[in-house]
C-alpha cells in the first residue's frame, strides 16, 4: 500500500518533464526493483501529445519505463542517444512519418521491436509495417490491457533473442 | 389498325421511358419511320421507273403489231381488188369474211363519208357523214378516232384503186389494251409481290436494327447508372475513412485520459470509496468503445484489402457466422431453417469478405424481426457457374421507396440508436469487389428476401484488385 500511494503520488503530481519531450526513460517507482516482465525502457513517438503523455503516464504507473518524443527526427535522435527497447510509433507524423521511421530504426537497430500504433490503419498499411519487421500493429482507440500484453510479448522476444 | 399495332417493332413503346431518363432524345418510333420510308424510296423508285419504262414499251409494240396486222389485212383486201374482174364482190367477200364484229369491223365509205357497208361502230348502210374523211389523207394509212359512242377505235383505211371509196377497218382500242394487258398481269403480279416482299424486309431490318440501338442504348444507359452508383459509393467510401481517420486521434485522446482516471481510481483509496465515478469514467469508456466500432465499421466500408484467395466451402462460412449468432438467435427465440439440398462445390474466394456479408445480412435480418421471427437461409448451384444464397427473414419489410437506397452507406432503417447504417452498403461494396451481384425483395410488413450471387469462377472484378 506504501508504495503504491508513493506512485500515486508522483502521478498526480505531474512531473516537469512529462508537459516536454523526454530524454530519459522515466520510471515511476524509480527506487524499486524493476518488474522483469515488462521493457524498462520503451520510447513512444506520436504527434498527438496529449494521447502520448496520457498514455506514457499510464505505462509508467504500469512499472514501465518510458520516454516521449513528438516526431520522427528527435526519435532517432533520441535512438542514438540512448537506444530502447520497444517503440510505439504513430504512422502519421510531420518530418519523417511512421513508415519511415520504422524502416530506418530496422536497418539501423533491428533489435528494437517496434509496435505501430495508428488511427489510419488500412490493411495495405498493417501488411506494409508487417513486412518492414514491425513487432505489432495497432488499431487506435487502444485498450491498455491489450498494449501492456503486446508490450511483454515484445520484452519477452528481446530476452529470447538475448 | 390493331394488325399493325401487332407488327410494332418491341422498341415503339420503350423510347418514351429510355429517353426520358437519359435524356438522350432518341425517339426510336421516329427513327424507324424515317429508316422504312427513305429504305423504302431508294429501293422502290428504280423498280417503279423500270416498270414504267417497260410497260411504255410493250405497249408501243402492241401498238405496232396491231397496226401491222391492219395495215397488211387492207392491203390484202386492196390487192385482191384491184386483181379481181369484180371488185365490188370481192369487196363484199372481204367484208363477210373478216368482219366479226367489235374486233375487226370492216366497211366502206365514200369520200364524203357515208357508209356504203354496215359498220360495228359507225351504223347501218347509208348513214351520212358517219366517219370523218378529212383524216383520210392519204392512199393508206391508220389513224386514232372517235366513233360516235365515243369510243376510241383505230381505224384503218385504204383508197380502193380507181374509185373514190376507202375500204375502213376499225379496232376498238379497249381491245388493244386487253391484248396489251393479259400478257402483262402476271408480271404485274410479280411486281406487287416483289414491292410486298421488299417492304417487309425493309421494316423487318428497320425493326431488328432500331431493336439493336434500342437495347444497346438501355445496356449504356444501365451501365452509366451503375458507374454513377459505383462512383458515389466510392466517393462517400472516401469521406468516410476520411471521418473516421480523424475521429480515430481525439477518440484515442479520450480513451486514455479516461484510462489515466479509472487508473487513479483504482490505484487510490480516496475514490475507489465513491463506486459511482468509477461506473462513469468506464460509461465513458464503453462510449468510446462504441465510437469505436463505428469508426470502425466505416473504414470497413472503405477499405479496399487485398483478399486472400482460397478454396471456401460457403456452408462451412455460413455455419461460422451462425455459430457466432446462435445466443442471440436462442435469446430471441428465433427459428433458423437451412435449405442445403444442393451440394456447391468450393470455389476460390476470399473468406473474410464472406463471413462478413453474411454477418452483417443476417444480422440485419435478426434486426427486423420480432422475438420469435423465422429466418431461413438457402443456397442453390444455378448455371453458368454461379451461386445464390437466399437469406430471408418475415420481420418489418422494407417499403418501396427506401428499397432503391438501402444500399446507400448511412441509410438506416432500424430503430435502435446502434445501426450505423453502413451494414448493407459494405455488403454492396464487398459483394462487388467478389464479383457478384446482390437483389433485394421486401413487402412491407412481410419481410424481405436478400439473394447473393456470386460466381464460382473467379472473375475479373477480383483479379482486378489483385
Amino acid at each position: 500500500m506504501q508504495k503504491q500511494n508513493a506512485i500515486l503520488t508522483a502521478a498526480i503530481k505531474p512531473s516537469k518533464n512529462d508537459a516536454m519531450e523526454t530524454q530519459v526513460y522515466h520510471q515511476l517507482n524509480m527506487s524499486e526493483k524493476c518488474n522483469v516482465e515488462v521493457p524498462s525502457k520503451i520510447l513512444l513517438v506520436d504527434d498527438e501529445k496529449e494521447f502520448v503523455q496520457t498514455l506514457s503516464e499510464r505505462l509508467r504507473m504500469r512499472d514501465m519505463g518510458t520516454a516521449v518524443v513528438y516526431d520522427g527526427n528527435s526519435a532517432l535522435a533520441q535512438i542514438q542517444r540512448d537506444e530502447p527497447e520497444v517503440m510505439i510509433i504513430d504512422l502519421k507524423m510531420p518530418g519523417i512519418d511512421g513508415m519511415e521511421l520504422l524502416k530506418q530504426v530496422k536497418q539501423t537497430c533491428p533489435r528494437i521491436q517496434v509496435i505501430v500504433m495508428t488511427g489510419h490503419g488500412s490493411e495495405q498499411d498493417k501488411k506494409k509495417c508487417m513486412d518492414l519487421g514491425a513487432f505489432s500493429y495497432m488499431q487506435k482507440p487502444v485498450d491498455i490491457n491489450l498494449l501492456s500484453e503486446s508490450l511483454k510479448k515484445a520484452y519477452k522476444k528481446i530476452k529470447a533473442v538475448e | 389498325m390493331k394488325q399493325l399495332q401487332k407488327l410494332k417493332p418491341a422498341s415503339w413503346d420503350h423510347r418514351d421511358s429510355a429517353s426520358n431518363h437519359l435524356n438522350t432524345g432518341f425517339n426510336f418510333a421516329r427513327k424507324w419511320k424515317l429508316i422504312v420510308l427513305f429504305t423504302s424510296f431508294m429501293a422502290l423508285l428504280p423498280l417503279f421507273v423500270m416498270s414504267l419504262v417497260e410497260f411504255g414499251l410493250t405497249h408501243r409494240t402492241i401498238e405496232d403489231e396491231v397496226k401491222s396486222s391492219i395495215s397488211k389485212l387492207l392491203n390484202a383486201a386492196i390487192v385482191s381488188i384491184s386483181f379481181s374482174k369484180d371488185p365490188g364482190k370481192t369487196a363484199m367477200d372481204y367484208i363477210t369474211l373478216i368482219n366479226s364484229g367489235e374486233d375487226n369491223d370492216i366497211f366502206v365509205v365514200n369520200e364524203d363519208g357515208t357508209l356504203l357497208t354496215t359498220s360495228f361502230y359507225y351504223g347501218n348502210t347509208g348513214t351520212p357523214n358517219a366517219v370523218n374523211t378529212s383524216l383520210f389523207k392519204e392512199k393508206a394509212g391508220i389513224e386514232k378516232d372517235l366513233t360516235p359512242d365515243k369510243k376510241p377505235v383505230m381505224a384503218g383505211y385504204a383508197r380502193i384503186p380507181d374509185s373514190s371509196l376507202f375500204f375502213v377497218l376499225a379496232k376498238s382500242e379497249k381491245g388493244l389494251i386487253d391484248l396489251w394487258f393479259k400478257p402483262r398481269f402476271k408480271l404485274i403480279g410479280y411486281l406487287a409481290v416483289s414491292i410486298v416482299l421488299i417492304l417487309l424486309s425493309i421494316m423487318g431490318m428497320a425493326t431488328y436494327l432500331v431493336g439493336r440501338i434500342h437495347s444497346a442504348d438501355r445496356k449504356r444507359s444501365e451501365a452509366l447508372h451503375h458507374a454513377e452508383h459505383e462512383k458515389k459509393l466510392a466517393s462517400i467510401g472516401r469521406l468516410a475513412s476520411g471521418v473516421a481517420h480523424e475521429i480515430n486521434n481525439p477518440l484515442a485522446i479520450i480513451n486514455q485520459k479516461t484510462g489515466l482516471i479509472m487508473d487513479l481510481f483504482t490505484l487510490r483509496e480516496d475514490f475507489s470509496s465513491d463506486k459511482r465515478l468509477i461506473s462513469l469514467a468506464k460509461d465513458v469508456l464503453d462510449t468510446v468503445k462504441r465510437c469505436s466500432t463505428i469508426t470502425q465499421r466505416l473504414l470497413d466500408f472503405a477499405r479496399h484489402m487485398e483478399p486472400s484467395i482460397e478454396p471456401v466451402d460457403i456452408w462451412e462460412v455460413v455455419k461460422q457466422v451462425l455459430a457466432f449468432l446462435e445466443k442471440e438467435a436462442d435469446r430471441r427465440r428465433i427459428t433458423i431453417s437451412i435449405d442445403n439440398k444442393d451440394t456447391i462445390p468450393n470455389f476460390e474466394c476470399d473468406k473474410g469478405s464472406l463471413q462478413q456479408i453474411f454477418l452483417n445480412l443476417i444480422e440485419n435480418a435478426f434486426t427486423a424481426m420480432e422475438d420469435g421471427g423465422q429466418l431461413s437461409i438457402s443456397i442453390r448451384l444455378k448455371k453458368r457457374d454461379q451461386i445464390s444464397i437466399m437469406v430471408s427473414d418475415n420481420g418489418r419489410g422494407i417499403a418501396d421507396e427506401d428499397i432503391d437506397k438501402i444500399f446507400e452507406p448511412f441509410y438506416s432503417s432500424k430503430n435502435d440508436h446502434w445501426g450505423s447504417g453502413l451494414g448493407l452498403s459494405i455488403i454492396y461494396g464487398l459483394i462487388k469487389e467478389i464479383g457478384g451481384d446482390i437483389t433485394v425483395k421486401s413487402r412491407l410488413g412481410k419481410g424481405s428476401c436478400f439473394t447473393v450471387i456470386l460466381p464460382l469462377k473467379n472473375s475479373e472484378a477480383s483479379d482486378g484488385t489483385k
